[in-house]
């Protein structure tokens, strides 16, 4: 019986793992673009960007997606519980990892701007060859971390139907009645995915960490 | 130089009549209501060593890095060789690469890239700025690291050097550009004492193999033996300047002798 559980919820791993992957790529992607607007020197790209992230931080994952998929989806927008999970929980990823490299940029010791400057680097390749390297270590635990902690917001997801371990578990429990159970598994399950992902982070952190100026 | 007689007078008539390689007029620079750099004028002859001294705040670092902009003058004009740049108006990209391109730079903090090894902090900007190949650089970047006593270290990172090495480092890293003009902020303020030996000993040879330097110091007996001309500041202006041993043992302003005192007292 147990076996037989675990295989029902377990058939809901892919679309967890989807999730959280699509979501955090779109959010590591979109949020360089929205923190290099809260660098900008013109004021109108700062104040957008200060919105927009408030927008996606201030409202509930769950609303967003509810928002997304019943709202745009009815009539407007021809789209999957994937796509809109992906969709929403990618733009609010895109808002905190925004914040997560901005954080990052400030922790950055300021020599390395003088000393680009000083030996006549290009805007490009004082970002490319100095500073993204950088930023890229120091947003790595913040940035992991964000991403395990998304990896359990997914469960959402199941509210607009998508068949992630959530959703398998609730249907499960229905059909058994083994709830306890059912629930012990799926818990059981998110820890499985986020040991491997909290230990490869350790792992790089130790590895890079060192070669950072601050 | 100076120490040969024949030479001296030789020299002094050579750079009398050539160009100076920096100029400086009325450069001020503003924090709002504080004034860094209260007007200072100055020039440097191609080979000649400047030491600028005076007690902390005194503007001699702003000073330093209104020269390659890094500090932008709030007025005045600073002029290196062909490129000349006004505060009145913006300077296009154009003109600071330029200028940048002739003008080198040394930190007190070293500022080396610490995600790259030794060898690559040495050849990043020679083969971005100046389009060497990675080969051709890594070759300039071997034999200067040799001439600053580190060729054993081009493929550690910087946090496995020690700070005398790291500051050697970051001069073979700005000379490897081919400078015309080297600024020093400060260069061993953060290093302790027999650190910071090994890197004046290479600001020495650079200075005696004819490189044009301005070199901001709290080193007091360097500033000294080694530049031909010192340049006294206090409240970002300049209150002595003259010959080297004049300025150190003879000042003649009441602030420069006061700072002086002071230095001699510790």
């Amino acid at each position: 019986m147990t076996l037989e559980i675990f295989r029902a919820i377990a058939m809901g791993i892919p679309w967890t793992l989807a999730v959280t992957v699509v979501a955090f790529s779109i959010g590591a992607a979109l949020g360089a673009p929205l923190c290099a607007m809260r660098f900008s020197s013109f004021a109108i790209f700062r104040h957008l960007a200060s919105a927009l992230t408030l927008i996606l931080r201030a409202i509930p994952p769950l609303v967003w997606l509810f928002f997304i998929f019943f709202g745009l989806g009815f009539g407007y927008l021809q789209i999957s519980p994937f796509e809109a999970a992906a969709a929403g929980l990618g733009l609010i990823a895109a808002a905190n990892m925004a914040e997560i490299y901005r954080g990052a940029v400030a922790a950055i010791h300021h020599g390395q701007w003088e000393a680009a400057f000083a030996l006549n680097l290009s805007t490009r390749h004082r970002f490319l060859d100095v500073i993204a390297p950088q930023l890229l270590r120091v947003a790595l635990p913040s940035g992991a971390t964000y991403a395990i902690g998304l990896l359990k917001d997914t469960a959402i997801a199941s509210t607009i139907g998508v068949s992630e371990i959530a959703f398998q578990a609730y249907h499960t429990s229905q059909r058994t009645f083994h709830s306890l159970d059912v629930y012990a598994i799926a818990g059981c399950l998110y820890i499985l995915i986020s040991l491997p992902m909290a230990w490869a982070t350790r792992w790089a952190d130790v590895h890079l960490r060192a070669r950072v100026a601050r | 130089m100076s120490a040969n007689p024949v030479l001296e007078g030789e020299a002094s008539t050579r750079r009398a009549s050539e160009e100076p390689l920096l100029r400086l007029d009325a450069v001020h620079k503003r924090y709002g209501a504080f004034e860094a750099v209260a007007g200072v004028d100055l020039k440097v002859k191609p080979g000649e060593v400047v030491a600028i001294i005076g007690p902390s705040g005194s503007g001699k670092s702003t000073l330093l890095r209104c020269i390659n902009q890094l500090e932008p003058p709030t007025s005045g004009r600073v002029v290196v060789g062909d490129v000349v740049i006004d505060a009145d108006r913006e300077p296009s990209r154009r003109e600071l690469m330029q200028l940048r391109r002739s003008v080198g730079m040394v930190f007190q903090s070293f500022n080396l890239f610490p995600h790259l090894t030794v060898l690559r902090n040495v050849s990043l900007a020679q083969e971005r700025v100046m389009g060497r190949s990675r080969k051709q650089a890594d070759e300039v970047s071997q034999q200067l690291l040799a001439r600053v006593g580190l060729a054993d270290k081009a493929n550690q990172y910087p946090n496995r050097c020690s700070g005398g090495q790291q500051q050697r480092i970051a001069i073979a890293r700005a000379l490897a550009l081919e400078p015309q003009l080297m600024l020093f902020d400060e260069p061993t303020s953060a290093l302790d004492p027999e650190l910071g030996l090994e890197v004046l000993a290479v600001i020495r040879e650079l200075a005696e193999n004819g490189m044009t330097m301005i070199v901001v110091t709290h080193e007091m007996h360097f500033a000294e033996s080694v530049s031909d001309r010192v340049i006294v500041m206090a409240d970002g202006r300049i209150v002595e300047e003259g010959p080297s041993a004049q300025v150190m043992r003879n000042p003649t302003s009441e602030r420069a002798k006061r700072f002086l005192r002071a230095v001699a007292e510790r």
